[in-house]
This record gives structure tokens, sequence and C-alpha cells, in this order.
């Protein structure tokens, strides 16, 4: 069995295209991504910093009352209460993103426009909705601004529904974790070479090893294992790469990611190894048609435009609910901006019964040792 | 004792029959000598005694035992060279060798015994650290079998191992497979070439159509055919009388005539030759060169089906 592992991992890891596609494709990709959108990319994933000059009596200043409730349900933002001139310094040396001004009226000073900015003008927008009900608060019962100010900006019970609506907050993060799906989905292509030298009606050399007279499991187990180790591998390099050399910092831990990249990358060499099993057609056709599923797949899931997903997800919910790489990015999407774990165990499930409806399917097909043609 | 028995076997692909109630017999310790035009059910036949390809009817032992799928003890014996090449790309000479002699023989020092001997034997010592994409054609073909025989296997299926392969390693290549039956291992051999299977092997089977048309030595072949001897006769001017006249020759049953080029087969008898070029010489016809042939399996094949092995 060992024997089997060790030169199966060797004639992988020396085949050009298994290193390209399922490794190399996904960091350029990754690389292109984070130079076209770096700028945007940073915010996402770092909480803002953010100034407020309180013009009224702390303690009883609304808005102030408001931000900070913001800042503890969210996390979104590190706000500093600071004079005007302090802020304004801060700013200045880009310690800062923006300063809100307290008062009748709140306003916000930012120093240029990007993701953070536009996160700044949304929390004052929010608050200014909720404004009046505040003020008849503080009228009426003092002694209840604070909880009402924090009921208000709950943000976290917010930011849920809208996820399980169907709408996202954060454009450039959905392009890295759809990019992640797809790279899990590219695995298919070293499940496509296991199937290849497992099947004796698809080439000469799974031929040869079917008349030896090793066990049919052996040989499924050793070339799924090999392969899923790998793409396993590939997977985390990616991981690695986009944390230590790209500097993109999830709000979720990483350790929270491995399941979903372990059975997307399971996902993904099984629906290679279930692709290729079936049918005669040529080794060519079937990395064609592997290239097409998976980037549709990827595209559905929004790596090409964020748009895309958020479109299903109101008129075709099921079809994101059945894309392995949707629900790959979903399911990162949960863990680093939603703070969803149900809808995150949802999509889990999800990507687990897949994946087990992939084993299963290739299992019954591979496990063929005689063929009616060859 | 046969180590090959195949008894009534049918395998249809559709309305295609392509092994039409064949049946085979290979004896332990011989050559034996699998010959048909392309296309005629050689490696069909193979596929089905490898377990490899369902049948529709007949059954098929393999040293003793009905062939299955799951029968790894009886696939532990056997050594398999296919007609395609197949080696792993990114493996070296070594690595492919040792790759498929472990996938039989567990014990490592003696793995590493066996891969160096197999690389002796296909003389493929100087290419030990080389990738089969820098091997030629004829190397590459000594590589493919290095792998199906170094485990030192009991029975060994090479199917049509030589197609494109260069006369200097060809030879090399017949020359192991008798080398190879010496040490022991009982040899089932594919070809569409009748000079490989005359040259290697002890008992030949001629197949045409998915049967087995006629099954024996060399020898027993030929003599099941009337054709005793080939008689050529170049740039020779002949008349229709003439032919007539040759046809009357003794032992001569076939008489044709074409580009000035006289063929006459003759029944297996002495002086064949001296009749034909004495009447030649009594009607002062002038020829150019006589070339004068023993049978050969293509006039077996010939002689049973009407049709030449090369056709």
């Amino acid at each position: 069995m060992w024997e089997l592992i060790r030169y199966s991992f060797l004639t992988k890891v020396r085949d050009l295209s298994l290193i390209f596609w399922p490794f190399l494709f996904p960091l350029a990709l990754a690389t292109a991504m984070y130079f076209s959108i770096g700028q945007m990319e940073e915010a996402d994933f770092e909480t803002i910093p953010a100034a407020v000059v309180s013009r009224a009596d702390r303690a009883g200043d609304p808005f102030l009352t408001y931000m900070e409730a913001a800042e503890e349900s969210t996390g979104m933002t590190d706000l500093q209460v600071m004079s005007e001139e302090e802020a304004e310094t801060a700013l200045h040396n880009g310690e800062i993103d923006g300063i809100f001004y307290s008062g009748e009226v709140p306003s916000l000073t930012v120093s240029g426009s990007g993701f953070p900015e536009s996160i700044l003008q949304m929390l004052l927008e929010s608050y200014t909705e909720s404004r009046q009900t505040l003020k008849d608060v503080e009228e009426l019962h003092p002694e209840g601004l604070e909880a009402a100010a924090a009921e208000m900006a709950a943000y976290g019970s917010v930011t849920e529904e809208v996820s399980l609506g169907g709408k996202t907050t954060d454009g450039t993060a959905q392009f890295f974790y759809a990019l992640i799906g797809m790279a899990c989905l590219y695995g298919c292509f070293i499940g496509c070479r296991s199937s290849m030298e497992l099947q004796a009606n698809l080439s000469a050399l799974a031929a040869r090893r079917c008349v030896s007279p090793v066990h049919r499991l052996r040989w499924i187990l050793s070339e799924t294992v090999v392969s899923f180790g790998l793409h396993l591998i590939n997977m985390l390099a990616l991981l690695a790469y986009m944390k230590y050399i790209l500097r993109l910092e999830f709000a979720g831990s990483y350790a929270a990611m491995l399941p979903v990249i372990f059975l997307g990358s399971m996902i993904g060499v099984t629906m290679g190894m279930f692709i290729t099993s079936i049918g005669k057609m040529g080794e060519g056709v079937k990395i064609g048609i592997m290239i097409g599923v998976s980037m549709t797949l990827s595209f559905l899931a929004g790596l090409m435009s964020t748009g895309i997903k958020n479109v299903i997800d109101k008129n075709v919910p099921l079809l994101n609910r059945v894309n392995p790489a949707a629900l790959i990015s979903d399911a990162l999407y949960c863990l680093n901006v939603y703070d969803a774990p149900e809808r995150y165990a949802q999509d889990l499930t999800a990507l687990a019964v897949l994946c087990v409806l992939l084993l299963t399917g290739t299992f019954l097909i591979v496990r063929r040792e005689c063929y009616a043609s060859i | 004792m046969n180590i090959v028995k195949i008894e009534n076997l049918v395998k249809r692909y559709g309305d295609t029959t392509a092994l039409d109630h064949f049946e085979l017999e290979v004896r332990e310790g011989e050559i034996f000598g699998l010959l048909g035009p392309n296309g005629s059910g050689k490696t069909t036949a193979i596929n089905c005694m490898l377990a490899l390809l369902k049948y529709d009817r007949g059954s098929v032992q393999v040293l003793g035992k009905e062939m299955a799928p799951d029968e790894y003890d009886i696939k532990r014996q056997i050594g398999i060279v296919m007609q395609d090449v197949a080696v792993f790309e990114e493996l070296n000479v070594y690595d492919n060798i040792d790759y498929f002699c472990s996938l039989y023989v567990k014990d490592k020092k003696r793995r590493r015994e066996l891969t160096e001997e197999a690389i002796r034997f296909a003389g493929l010592s100087d290419y030990r650290r080389s990738y089969p994409k820098k091997l030629s054609g004829g190397l590459l073909r000594r590589l493919n079998i290095a792998c199906g025989i170094a485990h030192k296997p009991r029975l060994i299926i090479l199917d049509e191992p030589t197609v494109a392969v260069d006369p200097q390693s060809r030879n090399r290549i017949l020359e192991g497979i008798c080398e190879l039956n010496r040490q022991g291992s009982t040899v089932i051999y594919t070809s569409h070439y009748m000079e490989e299977i005359e040259q290697i092997c002890t008992r030949i089977a001629i197949m045409d159509h998915g049967r087995s048309i006629a099954v024996g030595t060399k020898e027993e072949l030929k003599s099941m055919i009337k054709t005793g001897e080939t008689v050529t006769i170049e740039a020779v001017l002949l008349d229709r009388e003439d032919l007539a006249d040759i046809r009357e020759l003794p032992h001569v049953f076939d008489v044709r005539y074409e580009d000035q080029c006289l063929t006459v087969r003759c029944t297996r008898a002495k002086h064949n030759l001296i009749h034909i070029l004495g009447f030649l010489q009594e009607k002062d016809i002038p020829f150019g060169r006589v070339f004068s042939e023993l049978p050969t399996l293509n006039d077996v094949f010939l002689e049973i089906t009407g049709k030449q092995l090369r056709d």
C-alpha cells in the first residue's frame, strides 16, 4: 500500500498539468485579483480606525452611545474619542480613516474614498435614520438611552438577516472566497488523472494495473488518498499564500476554514474522478468538460461578478445550495463576514452531502474490474 | 498441463462478433503464438483471458482455475505486456520497473534484485535514470516488456510487443522472449507478423474473424495445406497453351501468370522446380530470376481463408 501511495504521489507531483491547474493557476489568479482590487480588500478584512469628536457631554451623547454600541456589536470599527485637533492630526497622518462629529446633525469627514470610508458613511446614515427614535427615548426615558442605542446598533443581528436574504455587504471578499471555491474544484484535474489510471477501459496503464494482483479497493483507496492529500496541500498553500504573502487578513480563524477546505478539496477531486469515469470520450474532451463545469460553477459563485451569486440567491436559491463553489464561498463568507454559524453549518452539511454523493457515484463506477469493451 | 484453456468463447460488441466460439489450449513451457490479421480478435481474446473483458459465453481457465477479476493468486503469476506502451512518463526507467514489480513482490530486497535483473535483461542499463520521453521507440518497447516481466511470472502474455520497432530492437526482444521461456516461463505471443511467430513459437494458433482456424506446430500447420512448394519465375513470356501445359505437370495444382511473372504452387514432392524449368527449356522459353519457396504461414492462412495474412 505504501508503495502504491508513494509512486502515485510521485507521478502526480511530477505531472506539470497537475501542478499548474490546481496549484499555480489559483495562486496566479489570487495575485492578479490582489493587485486589481488590492486597495479594497485591505479594508475588507481589517477593522476601520475612526475618531469621534463629541461636542456634548459624553454620557448624554446619543450619537457616541450609538457608535460605541455599533463598534461593540459589529467589530467593524475601532473608534477613539478625540478632540477635534487630535482627530484632524490623526486623519492627516493616516492613523484613522474618518472623523465623526457628534452634535445635532452628526457629520463625517474622511480623507479619501474607498471601502473603509463607505462603511463609516453607512454607519452615519444608519444613525441618522434612527436619530429621531433615539431623541424620543432621550427626552422621555433618558435612563434607557444606552440600551436603546445598543439595540438599534446591533449590527450583528442585522447583518445575519441580510445574509439569509441573500445580500452581501462585502463585494471584494466574495471574489477571494469564490476563488477558493474554484481552487477547491480544480482538484478535479488530479481526480481525472486518478480515474484515467484506475479504469482499464480508459488507458493501457490502467489495464496493466488492473491485471496485477492488487485488490481493487486498495487501488481506489490509494488513489483517492493521494489525490485528496495532494489537493489539500495545494489548498493549504493557497491559504498560506493569501495570508503570508498577500497579507489578506480573514476575520474568522483559519482553523475554522479548514473543514470547508477539507470538504471542498474532496469534492473537487471526486468530481474529477466522477466526470472522467463516465463515458469513453478522450482525455482531452473530459478535461474540457471539467474546465467548463468548474468555471461555470465558480462563475455562478461570484468569481467574475459578485452580483451573479446574489441574483441566483434571489431567483434560483436551490442552485446555490447544490453548487459546491457557491457553498464553499458562502461558508467562508459566513465565517469571515456574517458570523452566522447556523448558515455555516448548513453549508458544511450541504458540502458533506455532495461529497458523499460524488464519492458513492465514483466508487460505483471505478470499482468495476471487468468491462464490456476496452 | 494446460496453463490456459479457453472453450467456446463468444464475445460480441453489439452486432459485431469479436470472438466466435473461440477455443485455445496453451501448454506449460511453450511459446504459443496467436497469429492473425489486425481485427481478428487476438487482443480481445487476451483481454478475456485476463478477465478484463466480459464475454457472452464460454469459459476461460488459467493455471487450472476459472479466471475471474478477483483471482489475485492467478494474476500474481501472470506478466502482461500490452500492445500500447503502458509506463509512467513521470518515472524513470528504474522506478517504472520497480513500481510494476512492487505490485507483485512485497520484499524490497528481492524487488531490487528483480528490477536490476529486468534492466539488464532489457538492455536498459545505460538508461536506468532516463525518463520514457527520452527513450527511442525500441527502448520504450523494451521498457514496456521489462515492466511486464520483472517479477518473473509463470505465464507471460505479450500482445504485439514489436509494433513500430526497429529490426535491431525487434531481434533483441525476440531473443529475450526465448530466454524467458528457457528460464521457465510459458509465453503467449500475439502478432500479425508471421515471420516473428515462425521464428520463436513452438505452437501456433491462426485466428480470423474471432475464430481459431488452425492450431499446431509450424510444421503441422504447413502440412495441413496442399502447398508444398511455390515456384516463382520472373520475366517469362507465356501463352495460354503454355500455361495449360504447365498445369499438367506433375504435382502442380495452381498456376498464376501476371505481369510476366509465373507463380506455380506444387504439392509436397521432389524435383518440382526441375520439372518446371525442364518444361521451359524444352519449349525454348527464356526466363529471368527463379525463386523456390517452402510454404509459409501466409500460405496456410491463404489456403484456409482465401486471403493473404497481410491483407
